[in-house]
């Protein structure tokens, strides 16, 4: 906690509350390093978004679950659905299925945003290859108003290569997420809807979670630390 | 959109029991209200003698294991697989759970607050019905007696025999309607008929609507007698209006709506109405035959049969009322009534022909009477499905000069009645426990020898043919021969009590799995099969335990398994509710052997659990406690273990 003190910029007055409630909650968080794995509460997530460059394209959805303590409440979610105005290529509508623009139950951008944050709080933000969702997070947060998000961030990708017992050999493809469904046997029926593989993620993260606490990794601490190093 | 994650829990939800019971929007609330946990292998879920908790639990994915501990050790209960419900215990009672769960490999489960989940209940009892019969199998301890059948049963018993009685079957076999329009002259239509060989025509408007019909009686009556000319227009004879019913209904009110309008036909529209268009007609004769298939129909054309093959048919369509018994859900007792007074008369008309064949050759009967003997399930009168024959005869004493040639005309004739049983489709007995054999055509003083001897040397092999031959039920000739030998038996057993524990040990000798689990058998020592024998591993110790109960209580002339386990529910207060239990049990037993023989044209007796589905597979697993405690009360009664 103290280091996260020590890199956190000074808050900025001008800033607008959600982003400063933000702030507080990722400051009360209560994790440490030594913090076991039952007391951590994860946030699981994905974005679907309308293409992959973090520049140019927008986030279409956000989907987040957390699990804490084994366990993860059907209530304790976020779905929700951004409506743009921009329109890209349309490449991505094919593998998402939602239009960009299309209405509906859709808010706007910054409203997502603001639930998102508001859900995480400060617990552990768990996504699949997450540098990219943060990314476009990140990205639609400063549009908002808001700053970087400060949470601890873990990735199932990463996860999985160190549960794996010879990443070494794995085959190009092996830490996607479709494959790890197959290993895992996670049942896949919607993927490529954020909820949808928020929650696969999430029973993924679950399954990592117990190879790895095997492998004596079962601390905050251990999660974050890079193969190698921490075991 | 919205709901991904909720929906994705009702998905499979939907799938299994109780959750396939609940309407879509109740289930759909709570799937919005699951938690979804996540166990280690050995992982303990909850713990016997914990205090009831506040969610009830369905496997996700993987496997749990229910255990009782004792002191001493733990035993395995069950073991649930995707879809099972268990841990309801806090649902249904204020008490503490009564068995240990813990996860047998990697499991994730649903679980489910009861808060809320209780109202739903409440507004649909079938739920409330199908935690509670799976409540007592999954807890052992006791059961809702209240209304066994009903896990069979949607209706209560008696009402489905009163059907039966009643002939209730759809007329799926109306003919396709013959017409005409009004304006046709009564000579077309009667041409008309005599070229579709039917006895009346229905009279239709151009949208085919019945407006009347002409039947045979009105040619009679009306033409050939010079009444009216052939030249006329139909309409001018026809019974007008015509009386008109769906095409759903059944015999039994085509029957009321015959006799109550006097009339011999009746027009089927697809609304009922005569306003629709015509469907079909009934005449008398038409019901006549479709009825050919009632039991008192059948027992009737037995009995005026003059030849074997016409038996062999009759009793082929026997099987198909069996099957409609079956699939109506008529009770089990009614069906096996039904049965094998059926096959008793196929019996006694096998015996009657034999008898008729040795006096046209000319072989005169002996002097001394005999009486035909029923042995194993015909015995028991539980024989639905055509299996082998069992039986044996016994003829009254006669003077030793004499014993050569009645022995000899008795098994001539044994040999007859089996042989013609056979091609009726009554296999022979593989293990030759049939009249026709030497051994079992014996005087009735070699009858009481041969029992003496079991039961005073109850060797291994003596013990089985007594589980075969202590059924025996009189089928024919003198009664008093058999129940001679009954009378015998019961004294041969009070000088010699020890005979019924080696019966106790034989009964013991074939428990029941422990459950059915994914698409395997599990045996209580955690070895997985794939095939089920239902007549070893369930029904033949349920029946073993109740013939060694009766005759320990000297019940004679009570052969029927669940007949036995209601005489003793009677007899031993104290044990009521095991035995209501185990005539149950046997009942549905009976019922599944049925089913799966019928489905597969076989004697039904070895299926593998992928056949049943997932209710099937629970209705059956329940019956396997009744069996264990029955067997537990053996082992303690007759101290069986001292024996091994």
């Amino acid at each position: 906690m103290f280091k996260w003190f020590k890199k956190k910029p000074p808050p900025d007055p001008n800033a607008p509350a959600f982003w400063k409630a933000y702030l507080e909650s990722v400051a009360a968080a209560p994790y440490h390093k030594k913090t076991p794995v039952e007391e951590i509460g994860f946030v699981v997530f994905d974005t679907e978004t309308t293409g992959l460059d973090v520049q140019e394209d927008q986030i279409l959805s956000i989907g987040a679950v957390r699990v804490k303590n084994w366990q993860l409440s059907v209530e304790d979610r976020l779905e929700c659905y951004i409506h743009q105005e921009y329109h890209p290529d349309g490449k991505t509508v094919a593998v998402h299925g939602i239009l960009p623009g299309e209405k509906g139950h859709s808010i706007a951008e910054s409203e997502g945003v603001r639930r998102f944050l508001a859900f995480a709080g400060g617990d552990v933000l768990v996504a699949h290859h997450a540098a990219f969702d943060i990314a476009m997070l990140n990205a639609a947060i400063g549009s908002a108003g808001g700053g970087k998000l400060q949470n601890t961030v873990l990735d199932t990708g990463v996860l999985a290569r160190r549960a794996a017992r010879n990443p070494q050999m794995a085959r190009p493809g092996a830490f996607g997420l479709d494959h790890l469904c197959d290993i895992y046997r996670i049942p896949q029926s919607d993927r490529h809807t954020a909820p949808g593989d928020a929650y696969i993620t999430a029973l993924l993260l679950l399954k990592l979670l117990y190879r790895l606490q095997k492998r004596g990794v079962d601390t905050l601490g251990a999660l974050r630390s890079a193969p190698g190093m921490g075991l | 959109m919205e709901n991904i994650i909720p929906r994705r829990i009702y998905d499979f939800l939907k799938a299994y029991p109780p959750f396939s019971l609940l309407p879509d929007d109740l289930l759909l609330q709570v799937s919005q209200r699951v938690l979804v946990q996540y166990y280690q292998p050995r992982q303990e879920i909850f713990h016997q003698g914990d205090q009831p908790g506040t969610h009830i639990f369905i496997v996700r994915e993987g496997a749990v294991q229910l255990y009782r501990e004792t002191e001493a050790e733990e035993f395995l209960v069950e073991q649930c697989d995707e879809g099972d419900v268990f841990g309801i215990r806090p649902m249904l009672a204020e008490e503490t759970y009564a068995l240990t769960a813990r996860a047998a490999e990697e499991t994730l489960l649903y679980a489910i607050n009861i808060e809320g989940f209780r109202e739903v209940m409440e507004a649909h009892p079938q739920v409330a019905f199908y935690l509670a019969s799976n409540y007592a199998a999954g807890v052992g301890q006791k059961y809702k007696t209240a209304n066994p059948s009903q896990l069979f049963l949607d209706r209560s018993d008696r009402a489905v025999e009163h059907f039966a009685l009643m002939e209730v079957q759809s007329l799926e076999r109306s003919k396709p309607p013959v017409t005409c329009p009004p304006e046709t002259t009564i000579q077309e239509a009667a041409l008309i008929m005599s070229a579709q060989e039917v006895g009346s025509i229905i009279v239709v408007n151009p949208s085919d609507h019945p407006v009347g019909i002409m039947t045979d009686k009105d040619l009679r009556h009306k033409v050939a007698t010079g009444k009216m000319g052939l030249g006329a227009p139909i309409s001018d004879i026809m019974s007008s209006p015509v009386i008109t019913m769906p095409s759903t209904v059944t015999v039994a009110d085509v029957q009321m709506e015959m006799v109550k309008n006097r009339i011999n036909h009746i027009c089927l529209t697809e609304d009922g109405t005569p306003d629709s268009r015509v469907a079909g007609v009934l005449s008398e004769h038409d019901l006549m035959v479709m009825q050919g298939n009632n039991p008192a129909i059948l027992i009737r054309e037995i009995r005026r049969c003059k030849a074997v093959e016409a038996l062999r048919d009759i009793r082929d369509r026997a099987e198909q009322l069996l099957k409609k018994y079956i699939f109506q859900e008529v009770s089990i007792a009614f069906i096996s009534t039904v049965m094998t007074e059926i096959n008793d008369e196929i019996i006694i008309r096998c015996i009657e022909l034999a008898e008729e064949a040795l006096a046209s050759e000319g072989q005169q009967r002996p002097q001394a009477k005999y009486c035909w003997l029923a042995l194993g399930s015909e015995g028991r009168g539980e024989q639905l499905l055509r299996t082998d024959q069992d039986n044996a005869l016994v003829f009254e004493d006669v003077p030793e000069d004499a014993y050569e040639r009645t022995k000899a005309y008795y098994l001539d004739f044994a040999g007859r009645v089996t042989r013609l049983l056979n091609e009726v489709g009554f296999e022979y007995c593989p293990a030759d426990m049939m009249a026709s054999n030497p051994s079992w055509c014996l005087s009735l003083s070699e009858w009481k020898q041969q029992f003496s001897t079991w039961i005073r040397k109850p060797e291994p092999k003596a013990v089985m043919f007594c589980t075969i031959f202590f059924d025996f039920r009189s089928i024919h000739g003198d009664r008093s021969l058999s129940s001679a030998l009954t009378t015998h038996i019961f004294e041969a057993l009070d000088d010699q009590e020890i005979f019924l524990v080696y019966l106790g040990k034989n009964a013991l000798q074939n428990p029941p799995p422990l459950t059915f689990f994914r698409n395997f058998v599990v045996e209580s020592s955690g070895a997985h099969k794939d095939e089920f024998d239902i007549k070893a591993r369930a029904m033949m110790p349920l029946a073993d335990a109740a013939r060694l109960l009766v005759l320990h209580a000297r019940v004679g002339m009570i052969n029927n398994t669940f007949r036995r386990f209601e005489r003793l529910a009677e007899l031993e207060p104290q044990n009521r509710e095991l035995y209501e239990q185990a005539a149950d049990a046997y009942e549905i037993l009976m019922r599944y052997r049925a089913l799966q023989g019928l489905k597969k044209q076989n004697s039904g007796r070895y299926f593998n659990p992928s056949d049943l589905t997932k209710m099937e597979r629970i209705n059956l697993r329940n019956c396997f406690r009744p069996i264990k405690e029955l067997q537990s009360l053996l082992n303690t009664r007759f101290r069986l273990a001292l024996l091994s």
